[in-house]
């Protein structure tokens, strides 16, 4: 019975040694929120594409350039909608929209992350927007690593674009006046941990 | 015609004004015209966003409640007893609680606490005083177009179309149900049917533009007046039903006047 306990602890101990190294085969970065935004394009009243984004947005991401694997996991703040124009802000952040006060995030997170050559090509992941979520496919359009000139910080930067249709989400006040197709751009700097 | 029902003014203004003027002609018989209030406000919930309730948001919840009232009113009809008022007015707070709770949850327990006290108190309160006025029509009507429009032109004031135009719907759908009441100098069964879901839905819309949107919470003060001034008002039930409701929907709109001017003082113009 004493030799069964050893033997047990023995291999927890083998198996909690050998996670760290696992784990080392993927980095882990966290997001630069001065340097990462989410733009949107819509169409307003069929007579222009009007554009706005989110100021504040946090997150991690792992990638593991040998293995062509990794994880996304992003927070927009929907009250951090910005259009330039303030009364319009307050209009989206209000139930018509984005409903900021009964959903204060919008949430994007993955753990397929599909490389062409070393690079990221496209993400598979679930964008959840006003509590309901729904696959979305970003596509990377540049993907770069390096060193910082600045902070001297190893990070990498991407960019992402992606189509939905916000009615799939429930946002259906307006339509068709206000375009039902929206344009996703995302601009990330994450540092490396 | 299809852009035509795209039209804000349409979908919260005409569209169930006629519906619920068709409505109060064709359930007269049954005593059954107030629930020409909540088909007003079901076609306009139809045809700006549908019947959607995935999600179940708290603009959402509001819709479902306000289905959800007309039937209660109907399986209360045979109860007249002292204890169903008390009892819809704190259902009226409950529902309130139901429909912020997401809102509520991510407050600290002191603005929690304080806000949920207080938009239970203002929907109960207004589904009380409303039901005071369920035996008297004219009454009912008249406090029914201003708290909808004043309710409406808040909420659209506040920044959210949405909750403007469910508050215009019940606005347009009580001046149909006053309209026939002065053309044809009769009065109309109102009753539970008319002021529950009037009632609760209104409350609901204000609080919730309120907690989402720019709608100042001391407006509500000035909406909440709506009732009993038009159960107090002296004006003589033996009296024209046309002038009646001339002077019970001055004294009424007064009310929702000064609502949408603390509103525009706060938020300003809409956005368009």
């Amino acid at each position: 019975m004493q030799k069964k306990n050893v033997f047990a602890f023995s291999t927890a101990l083998m198996i909690a040694a050998g996670l760290p190294l696992a784990a080392h085969a993927s980095n882990s970065y966290t997001v630069d929120p001065p340097h990462t935004f989410a733009h949107f394009t819509i169409n307003h009243l069929g007579f222009s594409t009007m554009h706005g984004r989110f100021d504040k947005s946090s997150g991690k991401i792992t990638l593991d350039t040998a293995a062509k694997t990794g994880t996304v996991d992003i927070a927009i703040e929907s009250a951090s909608v910005d259009t330039g124009f303030a009364k319009r802000d307050e209009h989206l952040k209000s139930p018509d929209f984005f409903n900021a006060a009964e959903f204060p995030s919008i949430t994007y997170k993955s753990n397929k992350i599909k490389f062409n050559g070393s690079k990221p090509a496209s993400i598979e992941g679930e964008l959840t927007l006003l509590g309901v979520t729904k696959p979305v496919t970003l596509t990377v359009t540049e993907f770069n690593c390096g060193t910082n000139p600045m902070s001297k910080k190893d990070e990498c930067g991407a960019g992402a674009t992606a189509h939905i249709k916000r009615s799939d989400f429930g946002m259906k006040a307006f339509l068709p006046n206000v375009g039902d197709d929206i344009k996703l751009e995302f601009e990330i700097e994450a540092y490396k941990d | 015609m299809h852009e035509l029902l795209h039209h804000p003014a349409v979908q919260g203004g005409l569209v169930p004004f006629f519906v619920a003027l068709l409505v109060a002609e064709l359930l007269q018989r049954l005593r059954l015209s107030g629930l020409a209030v909540a088909a007003g406000f079901a076609v306009t919930v139809y045809l700006v966003v549908g019947f959607s309730f995935e999600s179940l948001t708290a603009a959402r919840k509001i819709v479902l409640l306000g289905l959800a009232a007309p039937v209660a009113t109907v399986v209360l009809m045979p109860f007249n007893a002292a204890w169903v008022r008390p009892l819809l007015a704190a259902a009226g707070g409950g529902a309130a609680i139901w429909v912020a709770q997401r809102i509520l949850q991510q407050q600290g327990p002191t603005n929690m606490f304080l806000w949920s006290a207080g938009i239970a108190l203002y929907c109960g309160w207004m589904v009380y005083w409303m039901d005071m006025l369920s035996a008297h029509p004219a009454r009912a009507a008249s406090a029914g177009v201003a708290l909808g429009l004043g309710t409406g032109a808040a909420a659209l004031l506040g920044a959210s179309a949405l909750l403007g135009l469910y508050g215009m719907s019940l606005g347009a759908a009580a001046g149909a149900f006053l309209l026939i009441q002065m053309l044809t100098n009769s009065r109309l069964p109102a009753g539970r049917p008319f002021t529950l879901p009037l009632s609760l839905i209104a409350a609901l819309t204000g609080m919730l533009a309120v907690l989402t949107a720019e709608l100042p919470w001391y407006a509500l003060i000035a909406l909440g007046a709506i009732p009993p001034v038009a159960h107090a008002l002296p004006v003589s039930e033996k009296s024209a039903v046309w002038l009646q409701s001339v002077l019970l929907s001055a004294a009424t709109l007064a009310c929702a006047a000064a609502a949408v001017f603390l509103t525009w003082r706060v938020a300003g113009a809409p956005p368009l």
